[in-house]
């Protein structure tokens, strides 16, 4: 729903894994969901520490 | 195109209106069936002799928000063949996953296809902000109750559009302020306007403004003052994690309250002690392993390690269903003011 | 302070032996208003064309419209521009209706600042100009004769025709008198104090492009770095402010005419008492918006003590956010505001009709979009612009602000820009 956060005016918005486990994949092994999880938070982490003028979207390669 | 001629029209619904199931099924990927089912049925007894619901396609919640345009693309590509003369979507009430597909898709449908589209939603639903300027979406209530009701104006905009007839204003037809100015003559001078309007406001009788107030002001971004190694990171969501027994009443639909939940000394969230009432996802997943919503482990690992200079010790949760705009606003802020004087630099805010 | 302005209504314009007014027909002897205007050293081979309502005719580089007014008991018309500096707003105005002057433009090669006059079409009915008879005044610039001169020059000679216009009617009966009066604010009797008090903020100038020293818009003064101040509405009405040389612009016949005023005095003594008006500019700086906005704010709240205050605005972008501003001001101190805007948005979304949200500013009345297109329809004859004359003719594709008249920023006009 990252529209709805740059509509609203979110301004550093990062793309999550999905509606029902943003922060997980339930296929994934419990140490791969974990490293999805940090490369999420650390991406989140990045973008606080970058600089943004208006809702600018994160997307992970 | 002639009043007269029976209209092909095709109808868009979810997985639940669609009759394939719940939130269970949300994950379900786009497929058509012959004719109108489920709250399509609606739509055809609405239609009567001018149209026929010549077939339906349905697409679960999650899939169609979380592969967006590969959805929207794979329904259209089911949309085409039916031919239809119009196609609706929904009405998708309050439910934000579905009212933003439902407006992607009547989008997708009228640029590439050339098809006339109508949808129907509640004015909080996300996808009113987001496509009213693109498709004619008309307002209805918050559920499905009045469904046959909610229908009437939704068809009725539809068979107008179809038919290539002069759409009337928002009022008159019932859809959102699409957002497009166009020059008419006013009855009065804009002076007389002026002072009339003026008096009015005076008076606290309710007066209507000719220019509508921008519906989200931009938010400056804050920066970060201090470096990740030397800042307080909180956790807050609003995917509803709660502990066991909902201790702060956090309503599962439109809420009004938001809880804040100790993590001191935690270095991960014990499942067994959480509860999650949201109503707007499947929550299975984040109920089985809580960090899929509110990452404390990886959270904690980054403090302990450095990279993060604290985790803040509270964690802030709501339930983001429905919630109104004004109650998102007032939450926002309060938990805002509790974070700012606890001396915390940054939010994570997890969102689903 | 009392004005009365003394109507008289015209429906024919012809040419004539005399300057005159016989019954509703107003005769010119152009021979010797021409001969009149050519005194200005600075302008040559004026040029005067009558155009009527209903022909098939379009005025071309329309610069600027005056109403034909002049005062009856001596004094001085539109003062420190034509006549002497001296007060204006009392005693008593001849006015004519029915019939405009017309000052073109035959300098300037940027003829997209210009405007058009349809006087029959569609487009007629959109300006009180395309429903007048019209004088139209074509002059050229004598050799030597800089861009500031040339505009001087120009309203000058609008503003000559306009007086000797309005004297043929003198002797004649008027046809309607209009009484304008208004005590000092603060003078309210008892039984008329409960009614709210209203003010009017009207930026008259907008310092986008600066003026030149002989370039009067308040009692002859170029109101550079003007700081917000008060007049009487009869001074408005009775031409101590006229348009300056900017682009495109409220014509100084509707200033003349002004519809807040008007509508305010409407309703003074009934729904509302008309607690004044405050005359500002829309200042170039942001620490000159700021000071003006908090003085004119003060004006209105502290010394004429409104309870409300409807707002305009002259020019583009900047003043509309210059009268915001204001306006905000005026919110805080405790004064409901209205103000009248233009839409500002180029591709007709309604998000970009407002480039401000200031709290409190929320009651707008919209003048609609000078940016939003419309047909010229062809005509059979041109005046007032014979070097652009076979673009003029034929059928063209122009947009709302070329029509003179069609969107006037005082709020004279009925032209709205409708959300849909």
């Amino acid at each position: 729903m990252t529209p709805v956060a740059v509509m609203v005016g979110a301004n550093r918005i990062v793309s999550a894994a999905g509606i029902i486990h943003p922060l997980g994949n339930s296929d994934l092994s419990p140490d791969d969901e974990k490293a999805l999880r940090r490369r999420i938070v650390e991406q989140a982490l990045q973008a606080l520490r970058t600089e943004v003028v208006r809702p600018t979207v994160f997307t992970r390669e | 195109m002639m009043a007269t001629e029976t209209l092909r029209v095709v109808c868009y619904l979810n997985q639940f209106f669609g009759q394939l199931g719940g939130e269970e099924k949300a994950g379900v990927g786009p497929q058509v069936v012959a004719g109108a089912v489920g709250a399509g049925r609606a739509v055809q007894q609405v239609l009567g002799d001018a149209g026929t619901v010549v077939a339906t396609v349905i697409c679960g919640d999650n899939y169609a928000a979380e592969q967006a345009e590969r959805a929207v693309a794979e329904m259209v590509a089911l949309v085409a063949p039916a031919r239809p003369d119009l196609m609706v979507a929904g009405p998708a009430f309050l439910a934000g996953r579905y009212g933003v597909v439902c407006g992607a898709l009547c989008a997708a449908v009228q640029t590439e296809l050339k098809i006339p589209a109508v949808t129907g939603m509640q004015a909080e639903n996300p996808g009113v902000e987001l496509y009213r300027r693109r498709v004619y979406i008309v307002q209805t209530g918050a559920e499905a109750a009045r469904m046959l009701d909610e229908v009437k104006r939704l068809v009725a905009l539809g068979l107008k559009l179809a038919r290539r007839e002069a759409i009337g204003t928002p009022a008159a037809e019932g859809y959102f302020a699409r957002g497009v100015t166009h020059n008419v003559v006013a009855n009065a001078s804009a002076a007389d306007r002026a002072v009339a309007m003026l008096l009015d406001k005076l008076a606290g009788r309710a007066f209507a403004s000719e220019v509508p107030r921008p519906a989200f002001p931009p938010v400056p971004a804050p920066r970060l003052i201090k470096t990740l190694e030397g800042a307080t990171i909180a956790l807050v969501t609003d995917g509803g994690l709660v502990p066991r027994g909902n201790p702060d009443g956090i309503e599962a639909l439109n809420a009004t309250r938001y809880g804040a939940y100790s993590i001191e000394g935690k270095t991960s969230l014990d499942a067994a002690q959480y509860d999650n009432p949201h109503r707007g996802y499947d929550t299975t997943w984040v109920k089985q392993d809580p960090h899929r919503l509110v990452p404390v482990d990886v959270a904690r690992e980054l403090e302990q390690s450095g990279a993060i200079g604290k985790l803040h010790e509270t964690v802030y949760s709501t339930v983001g269903v429905a919630t109104t705009l004004a109650q998102s606003a007032r939450m926002g802020r309060e938990i805002a003011e509790k974070l700012r004087a606890a001396g915390v630099d940054a939010v994570i805010l997890t969102s689903t | 302070m009392r004005l009365e302005l003394r109507w008289s209504d015209v429906d024919e314009l012809v040419a004539g032996s005399a300057t005159r007014l016989a019954g509703k027909r107003l005769e010119i002897d152009l021979d010797a208003l021409r001969a009149l205007l050519s005194a200005d050293a600075r302008l040559t081979g004026i040029r005067l064309d009558l155009v009527h309502p209903g022909e098939r005719c379009r005025i071309g580089r329309v610069f600027d419209v005056v109403a034909p007014r002049a005062r009856l008991d001596g004094g001085e018309d539109f003062p420190g521009v034509l006549g002497a500096v001296a007060k204006a707003g009392h005693g008593r105005t001849l006015a004519l209706a029915g019939v405009s002057v017309v000052a073109t433009d035959q300098q300037t090669d940027n003829v997209g600042t210009l405007a058009v006059i349809d006087m029959a079409g569609p487009n007629a009915a959109l300006s009180a100009f395309g429903r007048t008879h019209n004088l139209v005044i074509s002059a050229w610039p004598a050799p030597g004769t800089g861009r500031s001169d040339y505009l001087a020059a120009v309203r000058l000679a609008a503003l000559k025709t306009a007086v000797c216009l309005a004297r043929t009617a003198r002797e004649a009966e008027p046809d309607r008198v209009e009484v304008f009066e208004l005590p000092p604010s603060p003078r309210v009797p008892a039984e008329l104090a409960h009614l709210p008090r209203v003010a009017y903020v009207f930026q008259i100038h907008s310092h986008q492009r600066p003026t030149g020293l002989d370039e009067g818009i308040l009692y002859g003064d170029p109101v550079r770095r003007m700081l917000p101040t008060i007049v009487h509405p009869n001074e408005v009405l009775d031409g101590a402010v006229l348009r300056g040389f900017m682009g495109r612009s409220v014509t100084t016949w509707a200033t003349q005419n002004h519809p807040m005023i008007r509508a305010l005095y409407e309703q003074h003594g009934r729904t509302l008492w008309f607690a004044g008006v405050v005359v500002t500019v829309a200042q170039a700086t942001e620490p000159e918006r700021v000071r003006s906005a908090f003085l004119a704010a003060g004006l209105v709240a502290h010394t004429l003590g409104a309870d409300g205050a409807v707002f305009t605005k002259i020019g583009g972008g900047a003043p509309h956010v210059d009268m915001a501003q204001a306006a905000a001001q005026c919110e805080a101190l405790g004064v409901k505001t209205t103000a009248v805007v233009e839409d500002m948005s180029t591709d007709g979304s309604a998000e970009g009709m407002l480039l401000f949200d200031f709290p409190g500013v929320d009651a707008l009345v919209n003048v609609g979009s000078s940016q939003e297109p419309l047909t010229l329809p062809a005509m059979d004859r041109v005046v007032g612009a014979d070097d652009l004359a076979s673009k003029l003719l034929g059928e063209a594709r122009a947009t709302y602000g070329t029509l003179c008249g069609a969107i006037e920023q005082v709020g004279t006009t009925r032209v709205m820009a409708e959300v849909r």
